[in-house]
């Protein structure tokens, strides 16, 4: 078992050091627009959350024991899984310039699993059961969508603070060829003057979509995340009620998902307005991630409760 | 006086048909979620002032944030969701499932495009048609003080899905009401050997064995005793009268006539030899005690009580080990004069003592107890159906975007045709942005001055 154990910290290593250069190559492509720097962090991603999958896989398979039930596999899943959506998102939304961010998250997330990290140990009795295999996943895969959005949401911040002063969002693009016209909402014109004009701030502000773009990929990561953390809510309750017999006991854990549930339910109800969409928005996708982190993280280590499994 | 009331209906409509007024109901909501989270519920008064400074823990227990999910304040905002979520559902959702077809000012929409076409009026309007039918678009064709508009849609069915993600919310909320009005739920403790009756459904449950495995494990922390197993054999009679055997997990509950089992927990009750003056009492002999258990001692103002069980007492030290197996057990014992705490100790299995006044105390014999949780639940069909459709309401909200286009032909010089088109959704423009871009691309790289 030694010898498979040591295959599973190389491939956490593996997956470490990728993420890790991977972060550095995508900042670096996030200021400069360097295109080999792209060329160099995408695979870097890639590579590092295959061996993430694969450390779990090999990890399930020769210890026989589902890998998910503690921090140390739970935090391994999220950072594979926020990768994984944000190489997904990358290439729908042609958003690799956010790569940096997700790797530097997924870096940390293995580093701290890492700590946690005591060995193959059994499961305790109610974890002994199938919804492990289908709960555990959903609820942290919805983690690792408002991890992205996170993400996404912190870029539009810096853009819209960037472009603080410019307020019209509305240009007209006059399309070449065929005496055709069309609406697309933009860049602020003040932004692509100042560009114009040398000023780099604006110049590199350019390079980033437009901030209704970053809006609408932030809603698709919350679009992913909150169908899942419904299901996974819903799942939770499942097995609640096979393992205690309530599908509902207000435990921490449990409180804190439904806070953060009721935090993106608002985000979503908000998006439907166009006087709280994008900047208001965005705010409080950041919001709801802290509370991601408190109910994925602080409900386990500090308080007490039916969820606590920390090693 | 009917004026008044419609006055304060449509100030009631107004206000919680806002989806504002409802973000922040969610807001309260997932305030008073959170405080319960912090804030350890149903715990002893003096437990908050041992935890907090004394201002606030006295707010947390006149606030009854220590029992928030059952207080006014919580209940209240549920109900007031609720309303809200009526009322936006018959105000806002069902009314704007199917808008009306309208001509609308296409330069006006942020989505808009305009494209010229070459041949005659009617082959313009069949390749409009042509094109949107073979995207899938719904067509729709109306006049307008003599303007002939194309209404094309897409996804319309999917304007249903907050209405269903709502009704999923609903029917959660009945299946829950329906426990409240129509179920029940309980704890009992059973030992080794004996019976209970479980009083809301007269089953009886007897424990014919409980066993529980732990599993050493030595960790990069040390050695663990992992709790890998607790298995409860037991015969249940319920309404027919039959006895049953029935092996109860975790995990795996039982069913018994509608009612679930489940295994909840599990102790070590204790029997003491008793004796006074060198005879044994059998009164007290005989009796069983559950951990926290006491009893009086005929004659004293003593009274002893088993605190707990100790599986396995560290032979070095004479102190509790970490091993929960049962290998050198002892029980801790404290006793009370007059309800004065006089001391306790830590007594190994059968050693005796001496109680004072010729009583004696042996710790004889311990029995394994089975905790059970039992519940009734009716609303469980429900609040799964519930829950089934609100993810469906969801799904159905945010992968399929309803969109309208609306798109007019008008004459443009050189015998040419201008196609107006403009794009709507309800979830505005940007969302789709890209995929109106397409379109106009597509349909200006297929038609765009065309010679019919």
């Amino acid at each position: 078992m030694n010898g498979h154990l040591q295959a599973d910290e190389l491939l956490m290593i593996v997956a470490i050091a990728c993420y890790v250069f991977g972060a550095l190559a995508l900042f670096a492509y996030f200021f400069s627009r360097e295109a080999w720097l792209r060329n160099l962090g995408v695979p870097l991603a890639v590579v590092g959350c295959v061996a993430q999958f694969a450390q779990l896989f090999v990890r399930w398979e020769l210890t026989g024991i589902w890998p998910l039930l503690n921090l140390y596999g739970s935090l391994s899943l999220f950072a594979a899984m926020s990768v994984a959506i944000y190489i997904g998102m990358a290439w729908r939304y042609k958003a690799w310039y956010a790569g940096g961010f997700v790797l530097a998250l997924a870096a940390i997330a293995l580093a701290y699993g890492v700590t946690w990290n005591e060995g193959t140990m059994p499961a305790v009795p109610s974890l002994q059961s199938y919804w492990a295999k289908i709960h555990v996943p959903i609820v942290v895969s919805s983690y690792a969508a408002f991890l992205v959005a996170f993400v996404f949401s912190v870029i539009y911040l810096i853009k819209y603070y960037a472009e603080a002063r410019v307020a019209a969002t509305v240009s007209k693009v006059e399309l070449a060829g065929t005496g055709m016209t069309m609406s697309v909402r933009g860049d602020t014109p003040a932004l692509a003057t100042a560009a114009a004009n040398g000023n780099p701030l604006a110049q590199w502000l350019e390079t980033l979509p437009p901030l209704a773009q970053l809006d609408v990929i932030v809603y698709r990561a919350v679009a992913i995340g909150l169908p899942l953390i419904s299901i996974g809510i819903i799942t939770g309750a499942a097995w609640a009620k096979e393992a205690w017999g309530a599908y509902w006991q207000w435990d921490p854990k449990e409180t804190a998902a439904l806070c953060t549930w009721i935090v993106y339910l608002a985000y979503m109800h908000l998006h439907t307005r166009n006087s709280w969409r994008g900047l208001r928005t965005n705010w409080v996708s950041v919001l709801g991630f802290f509370l991601v982190i408190f109910t994925y993280l602080g409900v386990n280590i500090w308080i007490s409760g039916l969820h606590s499994y920390k090693v | 006086m009917v004026q008044k009331l419609d006055n304060y209906y449509a100030d009631f409509v107004r206000t919680f048909g806002n989806v504002l007024f409802a973000v922040s109901l969610f807001v309260v909501w997932g305030i008073l979620t959170l405080i319960g989270v912090i804030v350890d519920q149903g715990k002893d008064p003096s437990i908050y002032f041992a935890s907090y400074p004394a201002p606030i823990a006295r707010a947390i227990l006149r606030l009854s944030f220590d029992n928030i999910y059952h207080s006014p304040w919580y209940v209240g905002i549920v109900a007031l969701i609720l309303t809200s979520l009526t009322v936006c559902t018959f105000k806002r959702v069902i009314p704007a499932r199917l808008p009306p077809l309208r001509p609308i000012k296409i330069d006006k929409i942020p989505l808009h495009a305009s494209i010229d076409v070459t041949g005659d009026e009617r082959t313009v309007r069949e390749r409009l048609e042509g094109f949107f039918r073979a995207r899938g678009w719904q067509l729709r064709k109306r006049a307008f003080d003599g303007t002939e508009w194309t209404f094309a849609d897409k996804h319309n069915w999917a304007r249903r899905g907050v209405l269903v993600a709502h009704i999923g919310f609903v029917i959660i909320a009945a299946g829950t009401t329906l426990y409240w009005a129509r179920g029940f739920s309980g704890e009992t403790v059973v030992v080794t050997g004996q019976s209970v009756q479980i009083p809301q459904t007269k089953a009886i449950l007897h424990l014919n064995n409980f066993a529980y495995t732990i599993t050493p494990v030595l960790t990069k922390g040390g050695m663990v005793y992992q709790p890998t197993d607790y298995v409860s054999k037991v015969t249940v009679t319920g309404k027919d009268g039959v006895p049953k055997p029935m092996t109860v997990r975790v995990n795996h509950p039982i069913d018994v006539d509608g009612t679930l089992y489940y295994q909840a927990s599990y102790g070590f009750a204790m029997r003491f030899a008793i004796t006074h003056n060198g005879k044994e009492v059998p009164a007290l002999s005989q009796r069983v005690l559950l951990e926290g258990q006491s009893f009086d001692v005929p004659g004293t103002r003593l009274s002893v009580s088993y605190d707990r069980f100790v599986p396995t007492v560290d032979r070095v030290s004479g102190m509790p080990s970490a091993d929960p197996r049962v290998n050198d057990p002892a029980v801790v014992l404290s006793v009370s004069d007059a309800g004065q705490q006089a001391g306790s100790a830590l007594v190994p299995l059968h050693t005796w003592v001496d109680l004072g006044g010729g009583w004696r105390l042996v710790p004889s014999r311990y029995l394994l107890y089975s905790g059970f949780q039992y519940r009734y639940d009716p609303g469980i069909p429900l609040v799964g159906i519930g829950a089934l459709v609100l993810v469906a309401g969801l799904l159905i909200s945010f992968y399929f975007l309803p969109a309208r286009l609306y798109a007019r032909v008008d004459p443009a010089p050189g015998g040419r045709w201008t196609v107006g088109l403009a794009a709507t959704t309800v979830k505005g423009y940007d969302m789709f942005e890209s995929q109106f871009r397409g379109i106009i691309s597509e349909f200006s790289s297929e038609h765009a001055g065309e010679a019919s």
